[in-house]
């Protein structure tokens, strides 16, 4: 019963996550698990940036940066290296990861503002480096010869693998999310995040945490950013590396409140299947951005620590469920 | 009390939110657009009695960057699907009569949502047929979709050539590829003066513009030109002044590029700015639309690449002429049309492409005397007609399935006319209506 209790944050978490994950299996229906995705690839993604801005504080506002890299070195081995999809994955979450040790070592000095000005740079520059840069098609991009597919069992079985691959990988994210959020480490970027020249005299090593912290949170985009174009079938500088993408990230994160497992996961799926619901739907399809904004604004001047942490604040008998 | 007014006003703000909406939507079934909804096309299979309504899906451009471009093709399609409508449709021999409707959701200009919504429409709106999105990106996401499905798909606004290169089976693509759509010029160069060897190109540096380029560039040196600067920039240059220096340093005798409407048009009238002599001077996009006469004397001379123009001059003599069969309106019956139905708007070649791709797709069930996918994918790959579009055929090897080969560009002009500057067709001579002004003044 304890170890109950003592889980019962990720047991929560999972389980929240388990029932939006079997939604499509068990309809079976193609749309459903399309929708799914786009609600998952969103969670993975804002759960990644909440290790970086929710634990420790700073607002990576071009996270993106990860994701489209990792993507073009993955889309490169797949299309022009006839590389599986599992290499591919493993190589641009290795990239995304080593250019976050090394941007981490170079601009995590940065405080505030400064910071998430840099992370905005470093995006345009890696956009502008891939336009320049033949061996990625530079700004014609790439494109997935149909017949690749087949290997996986045609085009219909490749959407069906990427959906549970994706699942597979929010899954890694949240229970990465919540060792860290629970473990030393996690307490010592928690520290960073409320003062950092505190944390530093009780004896936390900045620089180097917070720099794991961002490697950490720049994996799984990398990752994820292989696994969208392979499904996407084609890849372009614009799509790659779009900034509005980085800023949707933290809207999700600030949504369901950063700093916690699971608002990421209620952000990322009320966002999503908010603008879902507004795009298709008759009433509203033709003015959805603008309705998409209005709600986003009344939840931000009434909820500004996000659902999960609303909760946790008006409802202290959750607070141990609720992580 | 604070609280409570707050939510009032957005409470108000919200039911105005809902309000503008649905009279927003009513303004659209006023106009000659037909865009049913998802539960109206659940219904339309087949109501029985030899009639049977067609729904056709695609995702429109309504925000984002491709807004315009997207919204001119959109209502192409529409007016084509109106007219056909209002005509009673198309009658099959068995008696069954063809009525069409569209679905269609807003794809916000980004490949996101893109293959979601082409989900959507072939599985939970159960559409027949598939129209692309506007350009080629989106369009390369939704083919993976369609062919997913074996829905056969019209691809118009989507020029990029690689799109039809990977192993694709049923998507056809009407426009003429980007591989050829500066090649014309060079042959319009070519007949003009053999003096002139030294050709620069400067382009925007994106997709389409490198797509073009680097294919006109291999076809200028295949034809024995000097290329003597090769040089992007950024989309959102507005200084053309180091590129303008790198031309003067070059001294060609003609120069070729551009991207889109504002840079195009930037790097125009600062060209003319410095006064730089060349005889010969084609940019992408820009020249062909409307506005690109505020430019003045830097627009006079200058030539564009349209994948349609309403001067030129198609028709079913011109069929006849080249042996091939006529279908569809005239051109001028286009263009009245189309400013009837869109409070006077000339229709560009986004509308134009809009409107042959539904042209194409019923003359193929027509020609297949069904609505059997496999029969119109049958008829499309023996297609070979003229319309006021241009002439559409369609590669049938395994290697480039669906792209354009029939279809080719119109170069247009700007040159001085009765009430000032006039856009004049000067390549191919066929359809041409002015002598090429050459060398530029």
């Amino acid at each position: 019963m304890s170890t109950v209790r003592k889980y019962l944050g990720l047991i929560v978490t999972i389980g929240v996550l388990l029932m939006l994950v079997a939604w499509p299996a068990i309809t079976g229906k193609d749309i459903t698990r399309e929708t799914t995705f786009t609600i998952l690839l969103s969670v993975a993604l804002a759960s990644s940036l909440n290790i970086l801005l929710g634990y420790t504080g700073y607002v990576s506002f071009g996270h993106v940066v990860f994701f489209g890299l990792g993507g073009y070195v993955g889309f490169y081995l797949m299309s022009a290296q006839g590389m599986s999809l599992w290499i591919s994955m493993l190589a641009g979450g290795v990239s995304a990861g080593v250019l976050a040790f090394l941007l981490g070592k170079a601009i995590l000095r940065l405080r505030g503002g400064y910071f998430a000005l840099a992370t905005i740079g470093i995006n345009e520059a890696m956009r502008a480096f891939i336009n320049n840069f033949e061996p990625f098609g530079g700004p014609t991009g790439m494109t997935l010869n149909f017949s690749v597919y087949r290997d996986y069992g045609g085009a219909g079985q490749a959407l069906w693998l990427s959906y549970y691959v994706l699942a597979a990988l929010t899954f890694i994210v949240l229970i990465v999310s919540y060792l860290v959020r629970t473990s030393k480490f996690g307490l010592g970027l928690l520290a960073i995040r409320e003062d950092e020249d505190a944390a530093e005299v009780m004896g936390v090593n900045a620089p180097n945490v917070k720099t794991w912290a961002y490697v950490l949170s720049a994996i799984i985009p990398g990752m994820l950013g292989v696994l969208f174009f392979f499904k996407n079938g084609s890849i372009e500088p614009a799509p790659a590396f779009r900034l509005h993408f980085s800023i949707e990230m933290i809207v999700m994160v600030m949504l369901g409140g950063q700093g916690t497992v699971l608002g990421p996961i209620l952000g990322a799926y009320g966002y999503q299947s908010l603008r879902g619901f507004l795009l298709t739907s008759p009433i509203f399809k033709d003015i959805q951005l603008a309705v998409a904004g209005v709600l986003l604004l009344v939840i931000v001047l009434f909820v500004p620590a996000g659902v999960v942490g609303w909760l946790r604040q008006r409802v202290p008998v959750l607070r141990r469920a609720l992580q | 009390m604070k609280r409570t007014t707050l939510f009032l006003i957005f409470g108000y703000l919200l039911f105005a939110l809902i309000f503008v909406a649905c009279s927003s939507s009513g303004g659209d079934e006023e106009a000659a657009t037909d865009t049913g909804s998802s539960d109206t096309a659940a219904e339309s299979a087949d109501s029985g009695g030899g009639n049977q309504t067609i729904v056709i899906g695609f995702t429109a451009s309504q925000t984002g960057s491709q807004n315009v471009s997207s919204t001119r093709q959109v209502n192409g399609l529409n007016l084509w699907m109106s007219e056909l409508n209002a005509a009673g449709g198309i009658a099959l021999s068995d008696g069954t009569k063809v009525t069409f409707e569209a679905v269609t959701y807003d794809d916000e200009s980004n490949t996101d949502r893109v293959q979601e919504l082409y989900t959507r429409l072939a599985t939970e709106d159960n559409a027949d047929f598939l129209i692309s999105p506007y350009s080629s990106g989106l369009t390369a996401a939704s083919a993976v979709i369609a062919e997913q499905y074996g829905k056969v798909m019209i691809t118009t606004g989507a020029a990029s050539d690689e799109t039809y290169k990977q192993g694709l089976t049923t998507i056809y693509q009407a426009y003429t590829p980007a591989s050829r759509y500066l090649t014309g010029a060079i042959d319009l160069m070519a007949t003009l003066d053999a003096d002139i060897t030294k050709v620069a190109f400067v382009y925007e540096n994106d997709k389409f513009s490198t797509d073009v380029v680097d294919a006109a560039l291999a076809y200028a040196e295949e034809k024995g030109y000097e290329v003597v600067l090769h040089e992007g920039y950024n989309s959102d240059t507005t200084d053309f002044g180091p590129f303008i220096n790198k031309i003067q340093d070059a001294g060609p005798d003609a120069i070729l590029g551009g991207g889109h409407f504002q840079d195009g048009s930037t790097f125009a009238r600062q060209l003319s700015e410095k006064n730089i002599d060349v005889d010969f001077f084609a940019l992408l996009v820009a020249p062909p639309e409307p506005d690109f006469a505020d430019l003045g004397d830097a627009a006079l001379g200058v030539i564009g690449p349209s994948q349609w123009e309403p001067l030129a001059a198609f028709t079913p003599d011109s069929a006849a002429a080249a042996g091939l069969e006529w279908f569809g309106p005239l051109g001028e019956e286009f263009v009245s049309a189309y400013e009837a139905a869109y409070d006077g708007e000339e229709p560009s070649y986004h509308s134009a492409g809009g409107y042959a791709a539904g042209l194409i797709l019923q003359q193929a069930i027509i020609a297949a005397d069904s609505t059997d996918p496999e029969a119109v994918g049958a008829a499309l790959d023996a297609m070979d007609l003229l319309t006021f579009f241009g002439h559409i055929k369609f590669d049938t090897t395994a290697e480039a399935h669906g792209l354009q080969i029939g279809h080719s560009m119109v170069y247009i002009q700007w040159q001085e006319g009765a009430d000032g500057l006039a856009k004049q067709v000067v390549w191919p001579a066929e359809g041409a209506t002015a002598e090429t002004l050459f060398p530029l003044p």
